[in-house]
Formats: C-alpha cells, sequence, structure tokens
C-alpha cells in the first residue's frame, strides 16, 4: 500500500494519542494528539487512535522518534514523561496496553526500534462523558508543552 | 451448584479476548468437574447513557463501545438510524458502507486467527505462558507474525480509503454516506488485494495441516449440539451487510427462515443470571436454556447453502464435506479464514462495480417511525441495533445485542465441555487452564462489547471452597 499522510518517514516526529473519548478523562490522549495535529509542526506526524494495535509497529519502526500519550493508568497526580525501552509482553490488544510491548514488535518484525517516550497524564473521572475534568484539563495543557520541547529538540 | 466438598477453580481474566472475564471451575468430591461459569463483570452502560440522545449520534457514540469492532457498531446503528428515517439509501451507499464492512471483517479476523489463536496452534497449548502469545509467535515464527500483521493492515486500509479514518470512522450517517470514493482510492484497494489473498491461503493451509495432524482433538474440542442464526441472501447464501434471519437446528435442519431482522424479538428473547453481566439470548418456542443458539463463523457456515463468491463457495464445500453442521467449536477458527476469502473476493466485486465511485451517496429526511432496527452480521456474529425515539428523534430507549451475547449460552457449553475432558483432579496445570480459555477463544468474544463498558481486573485465579474459603491462590502478570 502507498504512504499515506500518516506514514511516518524516517525524518519524522510521532506522536500517538490513545484512548476512548466517550469515557471522560480516558480521552485526553486523543485530544492531546488532535491538538498537537492542529499546530502543523514541521517534521511531526500525528496519529489519534482508540488503543494500540499491532499493525502500528511498521509506522512506529519508521519514525525518527515517537512518544506515546495516554491518560495515567495509575494514581498518578503529575503528568509523567518516560523514556521507554522495547520491552516484551502480552497487552498489545487490550484497553490497557503497553506501549513497550509495541516498540518491541518493531524491533522484532521490522528491525528498528526508535528512541521512545511515553506521556502519561493523571485524570480523576472515567464515566461516560466527553468533556475532561480539571485535573485531566491542566494535565492536557501540561502535556502540550512537554511535546512541543520534545518536538523541537 | 454447591455440593459439600466441592472446589472452585477459578481462571480470572481469560487472557487474549477483547475486554475481561474469568472463569470458575467447580469440581465435586472426587475431583471431576461438575458445573462451570463463564462470568463477565463488566458493567453495562452504554444503553442507559444514550437515553435523551439525537438519533443521528448514535452511531459515533457507539462505534466507541470498542476499539477493535467500531465499525459494525457504525453500520448497524446507521441501518437502525435510516430506519427511523424511514429511508431506502441510495445504491452506491449501500455498496461503500458494505466495502467498509469487508475491511473490517478482514481486519476482525486476521487479528482473531493471527494474534489471538495462533499462538495456541503453533506454540502448543502446553507452552509457557510467557511465551504462549503474540511475542512468543513474533519470535518463533516472525514470518507468520508479520503476515498477520499485514492482512489485518489491508483491512484497516480499506477501512480507511472507504470512510476517511481506520479508527471511529464517521463515514456511515443517517441516510447514506458522507464520502464517495475517488478512482485513486479504488486503485488502491485494487492493488493490496493479491497480497490480502496469499496470506489468507497460507493461514488456510496453516489451519489445514493443524486440523489433520489433531484430528481427534480438532473433532472433540468443545464439541456439543446447539441451534445457529445467522443473516443469509434470498436464495440462502452467505450474507454480513443485509439479508434476513436464518435459524437452524442441532441436525442442520432450517428451523425459521427469511425472517426480517426487524422481526427479531418474535423469535428471541433474552434471559439474565445473577453471576454475569452479560444477558442470555435464546430462542423463544424452545424456551431457555434449550433455545440458546450460537452466532458467527461457524454459525454462518452452518446456515449458509453457499457463498456468492468462487473460491470461498470451494472452501465452503470442502469446511462442511457433507456433514449438516460442524458441532466442535474449533471449527470456527477455519470459518473465520473462510470467511476472509470471501471478504477479499466479495471487495474486488464491489471495487470493479460501476457504482463504487458514484456520488449519489445520500438522501435527507425527518424521523418517520418511532423505532428502528438495524442489523448485520459483525465478525463475531449478529449485531441488533434497535432505538426507541420520540416525535422530536430523541432516543428514548436502546436495546444492543452483540454477538458475544447470543453466543453467551453457548460459551458456558463449551467451557464446560472442555473442563470435563482436561481438568482432573488436584492438579492446577497452566495447559489443562489454557484449553478451557482456548474454548472461549474460539468464538472470539469482544467483552466490552457485549458489557458497552471499559474496564480491567487484575489477573486472578482461586480455589474456593463452597463455604467460601480460599484454597489457594495464583496470580498472573
Amino acid at each position: 500500500m502507498k504512504n499515506d499522510s500518516h506514514q511516518a518517514a524516517a525524518a519524522d516526529f510521532l506522536v500517538i494519542g490513545y484512548g476512548n473519548t466517550l469515557r471522560s478523562d480516558d480521552g485526553v490522549g486523543v485530544k492531546v494528539a488532535e491538538a498537537v495535529e492542529a499546530l502543523h509542526l514541521s517534521g511531526v506526524v500525528v496519529l489519534a487512535c482508540h488503543q494500540l494495535t499491532p499493525e502500528l509497529a511498521e509506522l512506529v519502526s519508521a519514525a525518527r522518534a515517537v512518544v506515546f500519550v495516554d491518560a495515567a493508568a495509575d494514581a498518578s497526580t503529575e503528568v509523567e514523561l518516560r523514556q521507554l525501552a522495547p520491552a516484551d509482553g502480552a497487552q498489545l490488544m487490550a484497553h490497557a496496553a503497553d506501549p513497550r510491548s509495541l516498540l518491541a514488535f518493531a524491533q522484532q518484525l521490522f528491525g528498528r526500534c526508535p528512541p521512545a517516550w511515553w506521556l502519561t497524564i493523571p485524570v480523576e473521572n472515567l464515566g461516560f462523558g466527553d468533556d475532561l475534568s480539571p485535573v485531566a484539563q491542566r494535565g492536557f495543557e501540561k502535556a502540550m508543552q512537554e511535546i512541543k520541547a520534545l518536538c523541537s529538540s | 451448584m454447591t455440593e459439600t466438598n466441592t472446589r472452585t477453580i477459578t481462571i480470572s481474566p481469560v487472557t487474549r479476548i477483547e475486554g475481561h472475564a474469568k472463569i470458575t471451575i467447580q469440581l465435586d468430591a472426587a475431583g471431576n468437574v461438575a458445573d462451570t461459569q463463564f462470568h463477565v463483570v463488566e458493567f453495562r452502560g452504554f444503553e442507559k447513557f444514550c437515553e435523551g440522545r439525537f438519533f443521528a449520534e448514535m452511531p459515533q457514540i457507539t462505534s466507541r463501545i470498542c476499539g477493535i469492532c467500531p465499525v459494525s457498531h457504525l453500520l448497524a446503528s446507521a441501518k437502525a438510524c435510516d430506519a427511523v428515517l424511514g429511508a431506502a439509501i441510495p445504491r452506491p451507499a449501500k455498496l461503500l458502507r458494505e466495502l467498509m464492512h469487508m475491511g473490517q471483517l478482514t481486519q476482525s479476523h486476521a487479528l482473531s486467527f493471527f494474534h489471538l489463536s495462533a499462538p495456541d496452534l503453533l506454540l502448543g497449548y502446553d507452552a509457557d505462558p510467557a511465551i504462549r502469545n503474540v511475542v512468543g509467535l513474533i519470535q518463533q515464527h516472525p514470518e507468520i507474525a508479520i503476515k498477520g500483521v499485514r492482512l489485518r493492515k489491508y483491512g484497516q486500509e480499506v477501512i480507511k480509503l472507504v470512510g476517511g479514518r481506520k479508527i471511529h470512522p464517521d463515514f456511515p450517517v443517517p441516510g447514506g454516506v458522507n464520502k464517495a470514493l475517488t478512482v485513486a482510492e479504488r486503485d488502491e484497494m485494487r492493488k493490496g488485494l493479491p497480497e490480502a489473498f496469499a496470506q489468507t491461503k497460507f493461514a488456510l493451509d496453516l489451519l489445514k495441516k493443524y486440523q489433520d495432524a489433531h484430528r481427534d482433538e480438532v473433532e472433540t474440542f468443545a464439541s456439543f449440539d446447539s441451534n445457529y442464526m445467522g443473516l443469509v441472501q434470498p436464495d440462502g447464501a452467505l450474507e454480513h451487510y443485509d439479508g434476513n434471519l436464518r435459524f437452524c437446528g442441532a441436525d442442520g435442519k432450517i428451523v425459521e427462515d427469511q425472517i426480517p431482522p426487524d422481526n427479531y424479538l418474535d423469535v428471541i428473547a433474552e434471559a439474565t443470571e445473577p453471576w454475569s453481566y452479560l444477558k442470555f439470548p435464546f430462542i423463544k418456542r424452545l424456551g431457555y436454556p434449550a433455545g440458546m443458539y450460537r452466532v458467527g463463523p461457524l454459525a454462518r457456515l452452518n446456515l449458509a447453502s453457499k457463498i456468492s463468491t468462487p473460491q470461498a463457495n470451494a472452501a465452503l464445500r470442502e469446511w462442511k464435506a457433507g456433514n449438516p453442521v460442524r458441532r466442535s467449536s474449533f471449527y470456527y477458527h477455519w470459518a473465520r479464514l473462510i470467511e476472509i476469502l470471501y471478504t477479499l473476493e466479495r471487495i474486488q466485486e464491489l471495487l470493479d462495480d460501476p457504482d463504487i465511485c458514484s456520488t449519489d451517496i445520500m438522501v435527507s429526511g425527518r424521523p418517520e417511525n418511532g423505532q428502528g432496527v438495524g442489523v448485520i452480521e459483525a465478525p463475531r456474529g449478529t449485531l441488533f441495533h434497535h432505538y426507541w425515539v420520540d416525535g422530536t428523534g430523541r432516543i428514548e430507549k436502546v436495546n444492543l445485542i452483540v454477538a458475544t451475547g447470543h453466543n453467551n449460552l453457548a460459551m458456558n457449553r463449551s467451557v464446560l465441555s472442555v473442563a470435563k475432558k482436561y481438568v482432573k483432579g488436584n492438579q492446577l496445570q497452566e495447559g489443562m487452564l489454557n484449553r478451557v480459555e482456548a474454548a472461549i477463544r474460539c468464538y472470539d468474544p469482544c467483552l466490552s462489547c457485549s458489557t458497552h463498558a471499559v474496564g480491567q481486573m487484575p489477573l486472578h485465579v482461586q480455589l474456593v471452597a463452597p463455604d467460601g474459603q480460599v484454597l489457594d491462590e495464583l496470580a498472573r502478570g
């Protein structure tokens, strides 16, 4: 298949935001991705999706670097930016997928794993709805600053 | 069922299916399996959440039940909305919706076979659970893992080219679709077909070799009598997007045929059990639980008189091999691959249709009816969306019956059948527990859809005495 606008080239910084936008704060990763895309940053490719899936491995393997953006699954109260290394694991299609598994797929299937980060945002409401709580909204704004800094580095 | 001196083994959660559940196995005093229960413990919510919403929002709302099969909910919902409008959508719109649906079936079945079921088949049911998963598959059979990724990617690309986005496309709308197909997009899909066909035929060969080498296990794995339900074309051919409902019994004889999907409540009803959040659909005139039926690839191929495309039809004849029905749940895997063959052939037909790039893709109107039913054959089985609306088009009530819900009783029977054969005495061996889970995986259930929820349970295995005392515990991951 031909490369489309979401196919990262080796020079591209890939931003992947994922989550369920109808589960309130669970959608914060998607909202961050959509906001980054609206900035039209040079050399940045953005993907917003519901969850991480195996076919993303090829896209990841081709990027210069990648940052995954998601609601924090633990009780974290701060936006955290962690550098990731590939790690074998089984949780790739589940709702709480681990991007390290996707990195491992990229390495094993396509021979390359770029530098990668996991940006997690604290949340307080995962009920039905499409708004962000004040906690998630503050996290969203902090996350945007982190991503702009990463993309320009 | 409770008895004195019985023990309960719980597998929680079932790995490598969408969503989470647990299995409870009750042993009698002699250490034999007495009963089993397949628990779904996630809560239900979407049906209530949708009340008060404008009906035209429903495709976008219900598609967010799940990130693996949003297209199925989008299409069933759009059909229900068409019915509320009282609209007959233009032929090109119907072709495009079906094209998207074929992409969805391709990617979902590819995921199920290559990533969820292949680890058991290629690495063995008794392999170390640390590697008996897609990661282990990649390590030991990377060429097969790549084929699965690429076949699934083709299905995803069809969805994206037709609808504009891979995940949560907003393309089907009440009255039609909101995007026509360009010639370039059509040609892009055509280019990917040869490789997709090759990957599917590879998978079919792989599965048939496994079946030939494990004939006894295949024929007896979660094998039991059941009824079957699915959509068929007017001539009885396999159908996924439109058609009418057909039911057949355990002997393959048709018991109800060409039932308009709108009339589904005349034929099926739903029961509830205190130990699960899933409902238990059954055929009304057979009662509960005798009216248990299966849906999905196994049911569809048992019900189909033929398949309208040549390669898949030849594969269907081989699958049936003169049997009135296939009973073993293992045949779900083979049926899934035959359906991929059909979807690829059907994609080819649709792309060759002169109307596929037409711009006559939508009709508009006001809600004319107080309710609407939309039914399609999702990858896992028959999916019903039924909406009741007030005079302004606001949703008053929603009934969603998803494939995994239809299969609920059957999954319980499958677990019992496999547990009786493989779970013995006081030994909690990983391989025996994995076979019980494998029985569930045959159905490729999506529990997030079934309970319309998102959630995760920690892995926890408990051995519990009838008095509630925890005798033993295991944790995974």
